[in-house]
Parts: C-alpha cells; sequence; structure tokens
C-alpha cells in the first residue's frame, strides 16, 4: 500500500463527516454512517499493515542489495546498508513500513547511478546491475499487487455501480 | 475553496446577465460529473424574449487534482477546430481570471450524445464499437493533419520552458509533479521518468496533440461521434502520443485491441493511410510507456491531493491503489522500447 495505515483511516473519517454526513437526512442512515466511524476508529487504535507482505518486500531488497554488493566489487556505487536489516524479532509495521520505504530510496539511488556517468567505469557490470535491480523491484510490486483490491474505476468516476460488480 | 453548486449558478446568473446586458435566467442547472479535475455543468439560459440555449460550464476548482488550473488550452483548442472536420463544442465564453465565477471557467454549446463506459468495454455490440472506432481514428488523423502554426493553438508553445522540445514538455510537466515527496516512493517510477527524458524520440512532426484522446472522451449518438470533449492537455507534440494513450488497455476494457475490437495492425493501417503519417514502431512503443508514466504521474496526484493537501476525497485515496500495476507495466514498456 502506498499510504500510511494511520492517514487512510483518519482521511475515511473525515470523508464520512464533511462529504457523506451532510448529505443524509434520514435519522437512520446516519445512525448507519456514525457506526462506521466509531467502527474505524477502532480499528485505527487496535489494526495495522499485515507484516508478512512488507517482510517479504524487505527481503526482497535486502538480496538485491547483496547482489548490487557482488555485481558492483569495486565500483563507486552508491553505499548499500551493511547486511541484512530485517532483524528476528517482530518490529510493528510502521517500523517495517519506515524500512521499506528507506530501502526503496536507497535501491532508487542505485538504479539511477547505473543510468548515470558514475557507472562508465564498468558499463556491463552496470548494465547486469540495472537488469537485476529492475526485475527486484518488479518483484516487489508484485507483493503489492497481491494484495491489491479489484480495481472500480467505473464507480469512482461515475458514482453508479457496474455491472460486473 | 470548495465550490457550492447554489452558489456557482448565482454567479452565473450574474455572469450571463452583466455579458448580455439584460436578465438572464438559468434554468435546468445540473452538476454533470462527479470529475476528479473540471467540474462539467449542464444549463439552460433564457433570456427575456424566451429563447432558449442549453449550454455547458466547465469550472477548474482550486483544489482540484491538477490545481492551478488553465483554462486556455481548451479555449485554444475550441476556437482552433471550430471549424474544421475535428467535432468540438463551440466556445460562447470565458475567463482564466474567473471574472464573477471565482474560477477559471468557459461555457460551450451543449452538444448530443452519451459517454462511452471506457473501464467496462462498454455494453455496446461489436458492431456498433467497431463503427465508432472508425471514425475515432479517422478524427485523430483529421487533427494530427491540421496546419496549426496560424491558429490560436500555437500559443500554446509559449508556454513551452525556453530550451525544452515542445514534445517533451509534458514530461516535464509531469515529471515535476512526480517528484514531490510522498510518504511511498517508487525508485521505478523516478528511474523511469529520467529515462523517458532522456530517450524521447523525435517526431515524424509536430501536430497538434488532445493530450487525454480515448474511449470514454467523445460524445456518441445512433453510432455517430458528435464532438471530441476533454482537451485541457492539448498540445503541440508527437502524434504518437495520442495513439499510445489511446491504446492503454485500461481505457478499452482491458483488452489490447482499441475499444476492444480493433487489432493493433488495423489501427496502424487506418491511421496511416487517412492521416499520411508513417508512424515508427519506436516512437510508438515510447508513447506507450509515456502513457503508462503518464498513469502514474495521475495516481502520484491523488496520492499527494490525499496525504499533502488532506483533501479528504476518499477516491483519491482508492485511486492510489493502482501504483503498483501502473508501475510494472511502465517498466515493462521500457523493457519493449530498448
Amino acid at each position: 500500500m502506498s499510504q500510511s495505515f494511520d492517514l487512510l483511516i483518519e482521511g475515511m473519517i473525515e470523508a464520512i463527516r464533511s462529504r457523506i454526513l451532510p448529505q443524509l437526512s434520514d435519522d437512520f442512515v446516519r445512525g448507519q454512517a456514525y457506526g462506521i466511524i466509531y467502527a474505524l476508529s477502532g480499528l485505527k487504535l487496535s489494526a495495522d499493515w499485515a507484516i508478512a507482505p512488507l517482510r517479504r518486500q524487505i527481503e526482497l531488497q535486502d538480496k538485491a542489495f547483496a547482489d548490487v554488493a557482488r555485481l558492483g566489487a569495486g565500483l563507486g556505487h552508491p553505499k548499500l546498508p551493511d547486511g541484512p536489516r530485517l532483524r528476528p524479532d517482530a518490529p510493528a509495521s510502521a517500523d517495517l513500513e519506515r524500512l521499506r520505504n528507506e530501502g526503496d530510496r536507497k535501491l532508487g539511488e542505485v538504479l539511477k547511478w547505473t543510468s548515470g556517468p558514475g557507472a562508465a567505469a564498468d558499463p556491463e557490470a552496470a548494465k547486469a546491475i540495472q537488469a537485476m535491480l529492475r526485475r527486484s523491484m518488479r518483484d516487489q510490486l508484485k507483493v503489492d499487487i497481491s494484495i491489491m483490491a479489484k480495481p472500480m474505476f467505473h464507480e469512482l468516476a461515475t458514482g453508479e455501480e457496474s455491472e460486473s460488480a | 475553496m470548495a465550490i457550492d453548486d447554489l452558489t456557482m449558478r448565482d454567479r452565473l446568473t450574474e455572469y450571463l446577465s452583466t455579458e448580455a446586458g439584460d436578465a438572464v435566467q438559468i434554468e435546468a442547472f445540473e452538476r454533470r460529473s462527479p470529475g476528479f479535475s473540471w467540474i462539467t455543468y449542464s444549463f439552460t439560459a433564457r433570456d427575456r424574449s424566451d429563447r432558449r440555449r442549453k449550454l455547458i460550464l466547465r469550472v477548474g476548482p482550486t483544489n482540484g487534482l491538477f490545481a492551478p488550473y488553465s483554462v486556455l488550452p481548451q479555449v485554444y483548442a475550441l476556437q482552433s477546430l471550430e471549424n474544421s472536420r475535428v467535432p468540438v463544442p463551440r466556445l460562447v465564453s470565458y475567463s482564466q481570471e474567473g471574472a464573477k465565477i471565482g474560477f477559471p471557467f468557459f461555457i460551450c454549446e451543449h452538444v448530443r450524445g452519451d459517454v462511452a463506459a471506457p473501464w467496462l468495454g462498454s455494453g455496446a455490440t461489436e458492431e456498433h464499437r467497431r463503427r465508432i472506432v472508425v471514425q475515432f481514428l479517422d478524427i485523430l488523423a483529421e487533427l494530427h493533419t491540421i496546419d496549426w502554426e496560424h491558429l490560436p493553438l500555437r500559443e500554446l508553445l509559449t508556454k513551452v520552458p525556453f530550451g525544452e522540445r515542445a514534445e517533451r514538455a509534458p514530461l516535464t510537466a509531469w515529471r515535476a509533479l512526480v517528484s514531490r515527496p510522498l510518504n511511498r516512493y517508487y525508485p521505478l517510477l523516478d528511474w523511469a521518468g529520467q529515462w523517458l527524458h532522456d530517450n524521447c524520440p523525435m517526431p515524424p512532426r509536430t501536430t497538434i496533440v488532445h493530450g487525454d484522446y480515448r474511449v470514454g472522451n467523445f460524445l456518441e449518438e445512433n453510432g455517430n461521434i458528435t464532438t471530441i470533449l476533454d482537451w485541457e492537455l492539448t498540445h503541440i507534440g508527437d502524434p504518437h502520443e495520442d495513439l499510445g494513450w489511446a491504446l492503454v488497455p485500461t481505457f478499452n476494457g482491458g483488452s489490447r485491441k482499441l475499444y476492444g475490437v480493433m487489432e493493433r495492425n488495423e489501427v496502424i493501417d487506418r491511421y496511416q493511410k487517412r492521416s499520411g503519417i508513417t508512424l515508427s514502431p519506436r516512437n510508438l512503443a515510447y508513447y506507450e510507456a509515456f502513457a503508462f508514466y503518464q498513469m502514474a504521474a495521475i495516481q502520484i496526484c491523488g496520492i499527494h491531493a490525499f496525504e499533502v493537501s488532506r483533501f479528504n476525497d476518499m477516491r483519491m485515496a482508492a485511486m492510489s491503489t493502482q501504483m503498483a500495476s501502473i508501475v510494472r507495466a511502465l517498466d515493462k514498456a521500457i523493457e519493449a522500447v530498448a
């Protein structure tokens, strides 16, 4: 997911308060909306992103860092993290999310380095690193896709239920 | 500042009355779509002699997905194409400063027809869709062969930053929006922006580019396209860009065929015959990759609106969940160019 869990829940609550409730006049329906707000507030306190996909993404990143170190030995690529970043204990998903996002930024630096003047010393090695990183990043995106709901483009754009729903 | 429909109606009444120098009544004022960007209203203007005119008002809100808005690309397009074979609604009035209305806006004539649903492949028969898609391509060929250098659309070139190539200017603008810091960073997207910049091909000729030419951005009635809509991204550039965008499966019910009925080779043949422009496989592949970059950039704007601007529109948050599949498709498309 792209969004911070808390931000997403806060956004949902605010959207119901400011965009939906003012349009509702039926008391029963308004009660339903407040019920959803209450349930979301509870989720915000008790739930979070699933840990397994985040761990899988960080594992993929750590493997990519190790491969960069191997393929780019002796080259002046951007500094890499020292060793695997995943600890055997169970950090909170917010920590994992931060670790995953930092890993993406670092991998982004290395990927851009493979196309820049810094990689000119060994273009073949840079090309191999670039291909490996792109594969790894695509695998990481596959993890996101595996937890993605079916798109609702039609409903979002028109406000109408689609025939395929 | 949010747009309130009743206030908008009052302001429109005042604006049209001032313009006409006499009282104008507004009837059947209705918001037409819950759009992500420009807000569209339909209405009937009635003057003192009881003459009625069905019109469309489009307003660029300050908190929209791509704000701040300029009305000028749409205005130049409607002015430039008025007497061409590209069907567009006739422009009635506009103001970039937002005279009386409070936001950039334009008013044009109402055109009959319905919008096709690009995401569902439409319930229309195959025969119907084929008939539409042939017109869709022929109109695009017309658009790309218009001599634009003496038309109002040429003014858009003055907005291209100094030293930038016209056909690359949209990419530069999207990259600026993508580079804004967000919670989640997509390294492949960042790298792809640089790759697209470095590998942008020379166009076979510079033409008018619609910029959002796809199923869903025209009106049709009884099997005929009555008007081409949504000119906000129009610019001068490479004609391959419109074809690359139109072929994105998302706009064709998930199919690689145009509108789910026309094979890619047939699209290319038809377009080339009608336009006289020889398409380059490499340019087309490049602009198919660019199409995914543009889609990703639009999602990023949604994420930014939700996450940073705290614009609590849940559609923005929902859009962002598609980022992974778009970025993955973008990387594959780049692989196909290289």
